[in-house]
């Protein structure tokens, strides 16, 4: 059982499942903004949306009342983008976490890397934080023990202070990148 | 590599001579939007249809071509585009550049091959 939506497009009413629906939507979004703006993209709009009504007509005809995913995904492959490039699946679900992204300034945090330790991931997290080599930071710790204590005390007290990078949004702070679908997944596949 | 640079190439030659088409089209007969797109479809002309509805929108505001509403046996009236008088003239134009691309074209490969 599936929840469904009524929708009027191009001057006929479809029911449409709830998922498909919010893939025509998102689809309908993508393609006004690369239409630009006007009445232009009005008429165009407009055009698109006879069409679509056409081929989900055709569609359902002798099929069932319903539309369903798998005919949204087919005429979206089939009308693609105004400027002919082909729809970007991927950007389906980061553009709109992306896009507030973008307004936020991206966090960076120290974090402990427990992907890139070699005792606490103290070097490694210093190194993403500051954007040096970690390999770097750790010849200056390993020197640093030689010359006092000094260079010991600071590893620890940094150990105590941060926190380590447990999840995948952690990582994407502790990186500094936004926290996005595709950056998630970037980081996760790091280990 | 190189496919992608060939399938470039031959986009762009496409895009360029699309107007050409729609307007030859529709020299030809009057159509609806759907079986415009169908003809260039099996034409090869386009791949997807999204790149056609900006491109009808630009050549109407720019009174190449009109349309009117038509009744549909199934569903809502549609949109039928014919070819207006200013149409017809650039139409003609586009007629004698092409011509005139061919023989270049033709020129310099039979030029290579002597």
């Amino acid at each position: 059982m599936k929840k469904v939506v009524t929708v009027g497009i191009g001057g006929r009413s479809f029911v449409i499942d709830e998922d498909a629906y919010q893939k025509l939507e998102r689809y309908l979004d993508k393609f006004r903004q690369k239409t630009g703006n006007g009445n232009e993209a009005a008429d165009i709009m407009e055009d698109l949306e006879q069409r679509i009504a056409e081929l989900f007509y055709e569609e359902l005809s002798g099929k069932g009342e319903v539309v369903n995913i798998s005919s949204v995904n087919k005429v979206i492959s089939q009308l693609g983008m105004p400027d002919g490039s082909p729809v970007d699946e991927s950007s389906d679900y980061s553009s709109e976490p992306s896009a507030t992204a973008a307004n936020q300034t991206v966090v960076k945090r120290l974090y402990r890397d427990p992907d890139n330790r070699v005792i606490g991931g103290v070097c490694s997290g210093l190194g993403h934080y500051l954007n040096i080599d970690m390999i770097i930071i750790r010849v200056i710790f390993g020197i640093s023990l030689f010359m006092g204590g000094l260079g010991f005390c600071a590893y620890i007290i940094f150990w105590i202070i941060a926190p380590q990078a447990m999840t995948a949004a952690q990582k994407c702070e502790m990186r500094g990148i936004p926290v996005t679908a595709e950056n998630l997944r970037k980081v996760s596949s790091y280990k | 590599m190189t496919d992608i640079n060939t399938d470039n190439v031959k986009s762009q030659m496409r895009k360029g001579v699309l107007e050409y088409c729609i307007l030859s089209i529709l020299n030809n007969n009057d159509a609806y939007a759907s079986s415009l797109i169908e003809e260039l479809k099996s034409a090869k002309m386009i791949v997807v249809e999204g790149t056609l509805y900006p491109l009808l929108t630009r050549q109407k505001n720019q009174g190449l071509l009109s349309y009117r509403w038509e009744e549909s046996p199934q569903g809502p009236p549609r949109k039928y585009y014919s070819i207006t008088e200013k149409g017809r003239e650039l139409l003609e134009e586009m007629d004698s550049a092409w011509r005139e691309l061919v023989e270049t074209i033709n020129l310099i490969r039979n030029k290579k091959n002597q």
